[in-house]
């Protein structure tokens, strides 16, 4: 008998948003933090020159880097507002890719996993949007309890419809 | 370097990347630049009392986009990440020195180049496995033609993989 699957959760699978479109383009110096980061120091993200002459004709960014390009908005409220009520906010952020939060009695929430396809790299300069779909909710019996299984497809793409990547992420309620 | 198919076969292992360690300023680098403010990257009280860990986690996010590096490196300017698929099966603490790796399990001719079906991971530094998965390269023949980019035809071929053991 499912504990936390409720109808109501049941019904978001299948769930889509419409196209969101990142804040801000792919920019060059948001690509060096990332590179730098992750110290992947490849010329196809810098020397101008290279990336010219390489498959990729013209800068490009890391593989996943459209993952992690979709920002708090200029004028969007302050996430962090919430520690003036709550100094045990853990400051996470939220993980759903702009579908609804899926509200259960479960209180943590765990990064399960990835799967990428990759078709693409983003060139600085794009503009990049994504569309994101409950592709499955199911629950599973834990050694501590029942868990809550999120499969979220991300599709990515440039506004003109290039597609760049398509990711499943999977999130665990525990 | 880069690796041709004629030069790879199932079992042959992928050469081991030793990423660390992994120090406090590692982990809120990456939290800045990617707006992460999950103070169990960089509050270690919070890590500590709220979370009930034993200190400060690496993010998954930073592991994964390493793993997806090590895996597109290796794959080469020539060869092409197709897929990838990975779990989070244990955390990685501050100061860990962390090994990627990799295995060939096997090898397959799509056209007029090769797919590479590769188990990897991620391991901390007494050997336990943090981040298992399966990736699938496309890598160009020797005396074959390059592959083309943007790969379209590439991934259009692509066969299914399986998900991670």
């Amino acid at each position: 008998m499912a504990l936390v699957l409720t109808d109501e959760i049941r019904a978001m699978i299948g769930l889509t948003t419409g196209w969101q479109q990142a804040a801000n383009a792919v920019e060059a110096s948001e690509v060096r933090r990332f590179h730098h980061a992750t110290m992947d120091c490849a010329p196809r993200y810098f020397d101008a020159g290279h990336a010219a002459s390489s498959r990729y004709g013209a800068l490009v960014a890391p593989p996943a880097f459209v993952v992690e390009m979709f920002r708090r908005p200029d004028a969007a409220p302050d996430p962090l507002d919430r520690f003036a009520d709550d100094r045990n906010y853990d400051g996470a952020a939220q993980h759903f890719r702009g579908l609804p939060e899926i509200r259960t009695p479960l209180k943590r929430l765990l990064n399960g996993g990835y799967s990428y396809e990759f078709y693409r790299y983003a060139r600085i300069g794009d503009q990049v949007e994504r569309q994101s779909r409950f592709a499955d909710i199911r629950e599973k019996a834990g050694s501590a309890g029942p868990l809550l299984i999120i499969l979220i497809e991300t599709l990515y793409r440039t506004i003109e419809g290039t597609r760049l990547l398509r990711s499943v992420s999977t999130l665990i309620q525990r | 370097m880069q690796v041709f198919f004629d030069d790879i076969a199932p079992g042959q292992r992928l050469p081991d990347a030793s990423i660390g360690p992994i120090s406090p300023a590692h982990i809120v680098r990456w939290s800045a630049a990617m707006e992460n403010w999950h103070r169990i990257h960089y509050d270690e009280r919070f890590a500590r009392d709220h979370d009930g860990l034993d200190g400060l986690l690496v993010n998954g996010s930073w592991k994964q986009h390493i793993l997806i590096r090590y895996l597109a490196d290796w794959a080469g300017e020539q060869g092409w990440l197709g897929r990838l698929s990975m779990q989070f099966r244990a955390m990685s603490a501050v100061w860990e020195t962390l090994v990627c790796h990799g295995e060939i399990i096997s090898c397959a001719r799509i056209g007029e180049w090769g797919s590479v079906l590769i188990r990897f991971g991620m391991t901390n530094a007494d050997g336990t496995e943090t981040a298992p998965g399966t990736a699938m390269a496309v890598l160009p023949l020797r005396d074959g033609p390059a592959l083309p980019y943007p790969p379209d035809a590439v991934m259009q071929d692509l066969p299914d993989m399986e998900a991670p053991a």
